[in-house]
């Protein structure tokens, strides 16, 4: 055989909310050889991603040339709070706005301080940088903080004090120090410092992940180039992103959406991803995903990050299905081990599901068919608060239980009373019940699992309700389109609409007009007045769950739905199918005299110095070489193949010019 | 290390600080595989790390008896006292003919940090005396010196370590230092010079002395 043939086969990962999902594929023909879904494990992603490394079928681990992830890991940290201590240092801030317009909350650390110095508008120092009071307050937060982020005053236009702020700090601190302008060249200083102490934040969480990774991955034999997903799908090494975490933020949707494109070769397409907690929206538009120009934002923070634009829904296959006030049915937010699975797991849960199909309709409420059970033993390291979680954790050991009988073992009333929100987090105890995974069993549509178990509990929720199960189903069903299509609808025009009763919607006694014509586009009930939604770009479906739920959708946008082949696992196809991005900005803004009358040149901006042209074009000419080649030698050094560059010219107005040079290229396979 | 992968710093961190430290003693055997079972790493980064601390002298790689810790004996006190004495001195006479503003406000706070740090907190004022001379080489401007400092701090810093029980820190090393940040900050390049040759010089002289007393 031709050895100029052999075929590169490279590793995908991806970490969702509920499962990780690994792939290995042929990276020329993009064919997928094999794939494997292990459960994501939240307390530490490593885990689960070994479990897909262990579990996948490898023939040569020799013969792999890359290995890309995706990961939740940032978002998920951000939003649980458990990232590093940082302290946030503010350099020409003015406290006074910051406390008048409430933008403290938004630093996303308590700790900040603020110092004198940052520069103006043209880059002009406005006070001397207090150097003292800065190693002073660093001596003081010694043992308090992990980590250090420092933003200037319109440090893109001038670092000179974010530079040397970090040059003192490191000679007496060994903390990792993070600077704005290395982060952001936006001028936006609230999302620069919001930025800076978010990466400072991850710093040590996205090291210890890589570490766990490459670690895995030797343990298979597997030696290639380790490379993680971008918030807007490109890829950066390992070591670029060990520096700028931040970055990684929305990687997995961004994943899924460069994956959907990648297994249909459409270059214009709505992507929707059903996972098993949630419903991501995202768009492809000239074979990109659609990039958000304003920064990306992470639970409650703003941040100047670029990520993909996307909307996720707290949807999912495993979405818990309950019900609520007045017998409406809640789809979500929650994720629960569908009770099929359950059933299969614990053939006691059948039996009992089964007795309780065989009660009263007083004694076969819908809380009987959530169970709490054991999904790992506590180690050492969780810290199991008292007695009860003990007697909890012993209870469990004996199998899964309703959660009726655990709080009648314990002699309490409510759910609330036996706080086990810990033991959920640390993924000690799990929640199970009725999905939309069990309507898939009982039609027969998916059935991998125990699909009387879910038959029953279904009987007994829809009974208890006076309903019909076929009828209840449906109505399920159609929610959930409803839910999609409107997510869809709030995602294309960017704005909110508030759903409110269906039913007064359509009879006329809600007034809101865009509300009507909403419910009458799905359900077509006025007599005279027909309305309709159409989405002009095909959907592409992607994860598992997609060709259930997905095809009414598509139907009520009068779209096609597509469903490439393997789109159960486009995600974490994504994960490797992107390109390798190094972007490089510089800035390009005019020298004032000193009276700031007058124009003396203009200054290229880079984050290690600036020079100055008398001339604008050929400072503009100085920018777009420079930024070119600095883009390009990145970007190789990053792992691109042959990366073309492109450069790009843009103004803030204000005399003041943003040049960004783009390095691109498919990541490069030899080892 | 720029260029070294994380993994790989990593575990040459924790090695480094535990040969530093003498929890690995010197002379002794190291195992890669052991030493990668407990900082939970793969082999290559472990293997990797053992490649730059042999290049720093600080571990031995021999082809027939595997790896060890690199030993450490008063002869080679005397070779490096001899180095360090005329390069410390270099870099303090640099420092004080070419220290900027920065540097000397970096000089201060390590002084202001070491007054402050309460005197039997031994390991502490090694740090922070450790720092002050890296800070003294960086005002020197010069990062060849610097560089060859730095290695030779790191093995000097095991002979401390060895004397530690008996040692503790070195009371004058305080006064020490603000008489040289002030030579520093008055540009006088040979009271600097003279100042830190006397502070290495005591050093390793406390230190020959507790080791003779060992014998």
């Amino acid at each position: 055989m031709d050895e100029n043939f052999l075929p590169s086969l490279v590793l995908g990962i991806d970490t969702g909310g509920t499962y990780t999902d690994g792939v290995l594929l042929e990276y020329e023909t993009r064919r997928v050889l094999a794939s494997h879904k292990s459960l994501t494990t939240k307390r530490d992603f490593s885990i689960g991603i070994e479990n897909v490394i262990e579990g996948i079928h490898i023939e040569d681990p020799a013969a792999i040339r890359m290995v890309s992830v995706s990961t939740t890991l940032a978002t998920n940290a951000i939003a649980e709070g458990k990232g590093k201590r940082v302290a946030l240092f503010l350099i020409g801030y003015d406290p006074d706005l910051i406390d008048r317009f409430k933008m403290a909350a938004r630093f996303a650390t308590p700790s900040y301080f603020f110092f004198d110095g940052g520069h103006d508008l043209y880059g002009r120092e406005k006070k001397p940088l207090d150097l003292p009071a800065i190693l002073a307050k660093v001596n003081e937060l010694r043992g308090w903080v992990e980590a250090i982020a420092v933003s200037s005053y319109f440090s893109p236009l001038n670092p000179e004090h974010e530079n040397r702020a970090y040059q003192a700090i490191a000679r007496v601190s060994d903390l990792p120090v993070v600077l704005g302008h290395q982060l952001s060249t936006r001028l936006g200083s609230i999302e620069r410092a919001t930025t800076a102490a978010l990466n400072a934040s991850l710093l040590a969480v996205l090291q210890d992940f890589i570490i766990a990774v490459r670690r895995a991955m030797e343990r298979r034999h597997i030696d290639a180039p380790l490379m993680v997903v971008r918030g807007d799908g490109t890829l950066m090494s390992d070591e670029f992103a060990a520096r700028t975490p931040v970055e990684t933020i929305h990687s997995g949707p961004a994943a899924s959406a460069i994956g959907g494109r990648f297994l249909s070769r459409l270059d214009e397409a709505l992507i929707v991803d059903v996972g098993g907690t949630t419903t991501d929206i995202a768009l492809i538009q000239d074979g990109q995903v659609s990039v958000s120009e304003e920064g990306a934002t992470v639970g409650d923070y703003k941040t100047s990050v670029k990520a993909a634009n996307l909307l996720s829904i707290a949807l999912g296959g495993d979405s818990h299905l309950t019900l609520g006030h007045e017998s409406k049915i809640h789809v979500g937010p929650e994720r629960v081990t569908p009770l099929a699975y359950l059933a299969y797991q614990y053939p006691n849960v059948a039996k009992q599901l089964k007795a309780l199909s065989l009660r009263t309709w007083a004694q076969a409420t819908p809380d009987w068919l959530e169970y709490w059970f054991l999904l790992r033993e506590p180690a050492e390291s969780d810290p199991l608060r008292g007695q009860r979680d003990r007697e909890l954790v012993e209870l469990l050991r004996d199998g899964p239980r309703p959660v009726p009988a655990i709080l009648r073992h314990f002699g309490l009333l409510h759910v609330a009373q036996i706080g086990v929100g810990e033991l959920l987090r640390q993924e000690v105890i799990g929640k199970a019940g009725l999905t939309s995974t069990d309507l898939m069993h009982i039609e027969g549509r998916y059935e991998v699992w125990d699909a009387e178990a879910s038959r029953l509990a279904w009987k007994v929720f829809a009974q208890f309700q006076f309903k019909d199960p076929d009828e209840l189903r449906q109505q399920v069903w159609q929610q959930m389109t409803e839910m999609i299509v409107h997510a869809i609808v709030t995602f294309l025009c960017q704005r909110p609409l508030e759903l409110g009763d269906r039913d007064r919607c359509l009879e006329g006694t809600d007034p809101d007009m865009a509300r009507w014509f909403f419910y009458n586009s799905l359900y077509h009930t006025h007599p005279h007045l027909e309305t309709a939604l159409r989405l002009r770009q095909p959907m592409i479906g992607i994860g598992a769950p997609a060709g259930i739920l997905l095809p009414a959708a598509a139907e009520a946008l009068g779209t096609d739905l597509i469903l490439p082949e393997h789109h159960g696992v486009a995600n974490a196809v994504g994960a490797i199918a992107g390109s390798v991005m190094v972007e490089e900005e510089l800035l390009v803004y005019p020298q004032l005299s000193r009276e700031g009358l007058e124009v003396l040149g203009y200054f290229v901006q880079s984050h290690d110095g600036r020079t100055p042209f008398e001339d604008l074009g050929d400072a503009l000419a100085h920018a777009r070489s420079l930024s070119a080649e600095r883009a390009l030698g990145a970007a190789l050094r990053s792992g691109a193949d042959n990366p073309q560059v492109t450069v790009e010219e843009l103004t803030d107005g204000l005399d003041t010019y943003r040049v960004r040079a783009k390095a691109i290229g498919n990541p490069r396979l030899t080892r | 290390m720029e260029l070294e992968r994380i993994d790989t710093k990593r575990a040459y961190e924790r090695i480094r600080e535990r040969i530093i430290t003498l929890e690995l003693a010197p002379g002794a055997a190291l195992n890669e595989q052991a030493l990668a079972a407990e900082l939970d790493m793969g082999l290559v980064p472990v293997r990797e790390a053992l490649k730059l601390l042999a290049h720093d002298s600080l571990v031995v790689i021999t082809p027939r008896h595997g790896l060890y810790v690199a030993d450490v004996n008063v002869p080679d006190l005397e070779r490096l006292s001899e180095m360090r004495l005329a390069l410390e001195g270099l870099s303090a006479r640099l420092a004080a003919e070419r220290a900027t503003d920065d540097d000397l406000v970096v000089l201060k706070a390590l002084r202001q940090e070491q007054a402050a740090t309460p005197p039997d907190d031994s390991r502490r004022l090694f740090e922070v005396d450790h720092k002050f001379h890296q800070a003294v080489a960086r005002a020197a401007h010069n990062k060849y010196l610097a560089e060859g400092l730095e290695r030779l701090f790191g093995l000097s810093q095991r002979l401390w370590y060895l004397a530690l029980p008996k040692l503790g820190f070195l009371p004058g090393a305080v006064e020490k230092h603000l008489d040289l940040v002030q030579a520093i900050e008055s540009d006088d390049g040979d009271r600097a010079e003279a100042i830190m040759r006397q502070h290495v010089q005591e050093f390793y002289d406390q230190v020959r002395e507790v080791l003779a007393e060992d014998k």
